[in-house]
């Protein structure tokens, strides 16, 4: 039981389907890991890189779902606040579009206001839309019409690509959405202009969006004002767009922050780098979450691993007795069972680590929608997999340290019995 | 390397009982005085159970005394940790077990060379070294045979070229031919005779065979764990 015997492949071709097993057990305690710490870090990062190059530096948030209320009038207040260069209302609804008789397709419907929507954007959105959004009423106030929504509706809409693309919408056509999947209560738009689609993970209609002035979704979706709004004139966030002046003085913004709080108490006022600590913190608690779900196939693995190796020290037990016989010391053979299990280990560990690697890229290659796009994202940290190399290996390394101790106990004279 | 010779073997009142199902000790061997000298050949024989092994382990440092001593060259080893009886097994004492021993998942050579890579000899050394035993005892060009692609003889042949491997003074066999059919148990008698007297080693023999025990110059007779006779040719 010694590192060459196992690296001349002696115990492999005695034992291969123990070594086998063991090599697979590892590999696939370590694989889960290497794919859920992946692809969980690169997701956050993505989303952190995009939070960090946005156009907007404050956010205005309420509670529960569509939070704010009263959205024009509160984006007319910011406005007015020295220091703000823009306020821009978002909000984001899952509608339906109506794809002829009978067929819909879910859809991330986002309304704004298109003549300040570019401002929020930073320089990786940016390019995706084009720089003067075609949705006529650029303030969106026509419409609105001071809450009455009296005004005449532009019912113009931008389209994603990737939804062009798969349902062969083009501009000029007429695309009917809807609040649910119900025909009958859906609007018809013109598709006025096209625009590239970010990627937003955990989003599973994402990919699938379509932009419009605020007011026009605020009807879609019952979000307006009258009977029936749950939250009048809606909006989910608040994105503050501060002069560049104010922009670039972290206490100019800070105090632009404290207004701003001062005016809205009931609502939430967070800046960027807050929001980016958050989302790192969501991000450490989520990687620790998945080492914790790893930990449980890792435990598996390296109990196999235990077992197979006091399997093989207890069927070992004579060639241990001669070679204790012939003078090998029993450090010698405590050695070789710690190298054993080092070695498969490693084998198992490197097998693992290939495996997370191909099956992410398997998914980012097959997979469809989010799964896709988050495997596409992953991020392969040298640091991570080494972290999760040696975990194994020090945890196969106490599996070994047990069938070393089986060795230890053992009486030459018996085994040689 | 290190061939420190054949060491004089002395027990002394020797003792050794085993722990069993029942409350008492189980007696091996009683008070046993041997002196085995340098260079000698000597066969244990005696009917089973009267404690033949017994002997042969603790001469060979396997098994500790429950009391007496064993001394090596006048020194005291009996009773040594068991990472330097190890050491003095491996670089002093050349073991020949009835049932061979040989490592299954080793081919012929590289269970001769396992005590040499033991001793920590590189590897050119061993080669050469494994080559000249296997050709000694007559396996030249079955060094890369399992043992389980051997014949009795041939894996005896085999355990005598490991048990020589690191030139040791003292040779211990326990029924070295007790599984060989007459021819091969022949062979091996002779090449252990053979292989005693080019090395001037000390050989000790458990045997129940009368032809094999005829060919020592010593014959020990043990009987309910002692030494009932000793006797000397010519």
């Amino acid at each position: 039981m010694t590192l060459g015997s196992v690296l001349g492949g002696r115990n492999a071709r005695h034992r291969r389907w123990q070594t086998v097993l063991s090599v697979a057990a590892i590999a696939t305690a370590v694989a889960l890991p290497v794919v859920l710490i992946s692809v969980g870090g690169g997701v956050a990062d993505h989303e952190l890189a995009s939070l960090r190059s946005s156009g907007y530096q404050l956010i205005v948030s309420g509670s529960g779902t569509h939070g704010i209320s009263n959205a024009h009038n509160a984006t007319t207040k910011i406005e007015s606040i020295p220091g703000v260069a823009a306020a821009v209302p978002i909000l984001s609804v899952p509608i339906d579009a109506v794809l002829g008789a009978g067929s819909y397709s879910g859809v991330l419907a986002e309304g704004v206001i298109p003549g300040s929507f570019p401002l929020t954007l930073g320089p990786t959105e940016g390019p995706l839309f084009p720089s003067v959004l075609p949705l006529g009423d650029p303030t969106d106030t026509i419409h609105w019409d001071g809450g009455s929504y009296a005004g005449p509706a532009s019912w113009d809409v931008l389209v994603s690509t990737t939804f062009q693309q798969t349902f062969g919408v083009q501009v000029g056509n007429t695309l009917v959405l809807s609040p649910t999947v119900n025909a009958s209560l859906g609007i018809a738009f013109n598709v006025t202009g096209v625009f590239g689609v970010p990627p937003l993970i955990g989003v599973p209609t994402g990919v699938y969006a379509v932009l419009l002035p605020l007011s026009d979704l605020q009807v879609l979706a019952h979000l307006a004002s009258g009977p029936g709004t749950v939250v009048p004139d809606a909006a989910d966030t608040l994105e503050v767009v501060a002069q560049a002046a104010v922009a670039s003085n972290p206490a100019a913004l800070a105090a632009l922050r404290a207004t701003i709080q001062g005016h809205f108490p009931g609502y939430t006022v967070t800046t960027l780098s807050e929001q980016a600590q958050q989302l790192e913190q969501a991000s450490s608690l989520l990687t620790g979450f998945y080492l914790a779900l790893s930990s449980v196939g890792l435990t598996v693995g390296v109990m196999f691993l235990a077992l197979v190796l006091l399997r093989r020290v207890e069927g070992d037990q004579r060639s241990i007795g001669i070679r204790r016989a012939l003078g090998v010391p029993r450090s010698r053979i405590v050695l070789g069972i710690l190298e054993e299990g080092a070695l498969l280990a490693a084998l198992g560990g490197t097998f693992g680590v290939f495996a997370g690697w191909a099956i992410v890229r398997g998914l980012a290659t097959w997979a469809t929608s989010t799964v896709q796009l988050a495997a596409e994202l992953a991020i392969f940290e040298p640091s991570t997999l080494v972290s999760i190399a040696l975990g194994v290996t020090g945890l196969s390394l106490l599996a070994s340290l047990l069938a070393a101790r089986r060795a230890l106990a053992l009486d030459v004279l018996e085994a040689l019995r | 390397m290190s061939a420190q010779g054949a060491p004089e073997v002395v027990l002394r009142e020797v003792s050794k009982s085993y722990r069993s199902s029942t409350p008492e000790a189980v007696p091996a061997l009683r008070s046993v005085d041997l002196t085995v000298g340098r260079g000698e050949f000597v066969s244990v024989e005696g009917p089973s159970g009267c404690g033949k092994t017994t002997l042969l382990n603790l001469l060979g440092l396997l098994d500790s005394p429950t009391q007496g001593e064993v001394l090596w060259d006048g020194r005291s080893v009996g009773l040594l940790a068991d990472r330097e009886r190890s050491r003095l097994r491996l670089e002093r004492v050349g073991f020949i077990f009835q049932r061979f021993y040989l490592l299954p998942a080793l081919t012929a050579r590289e269970n001769v060379e396992l005590p040499l890579r033991t001793l920590g000899v590189r590897q050119p050394e061993r080669r050469e070294r494994s080559a000249e035993l296997l050709r000694e005892v007559g396996l030249e060009g079955r060094e890369k045979a399992f043992p389980h692609q051997l014949s009795g003889g041939e894996e005896q042949r085999v355990a005598i070229a490991r048990a020589l491997a690191n030139r040791p003074g003292l040779l211990l066999a326990d029924e070295p031919t007790g599984e060989l059919d007459s021819g091969n148990a022949r062979q091996v008698l002779e090449l252990l005779v053979k292989v005693r007297a080019e090395r001037a080693a000390t050989l000790v023999l458990v045997t129940h065979n009368p032809e094999v025990a005829g060919k020592a110059q010593r014959h020990l007779f043990m009987k309910d764990g002692r030494i009932a006779d000793d006797r000397r040719d010519g």
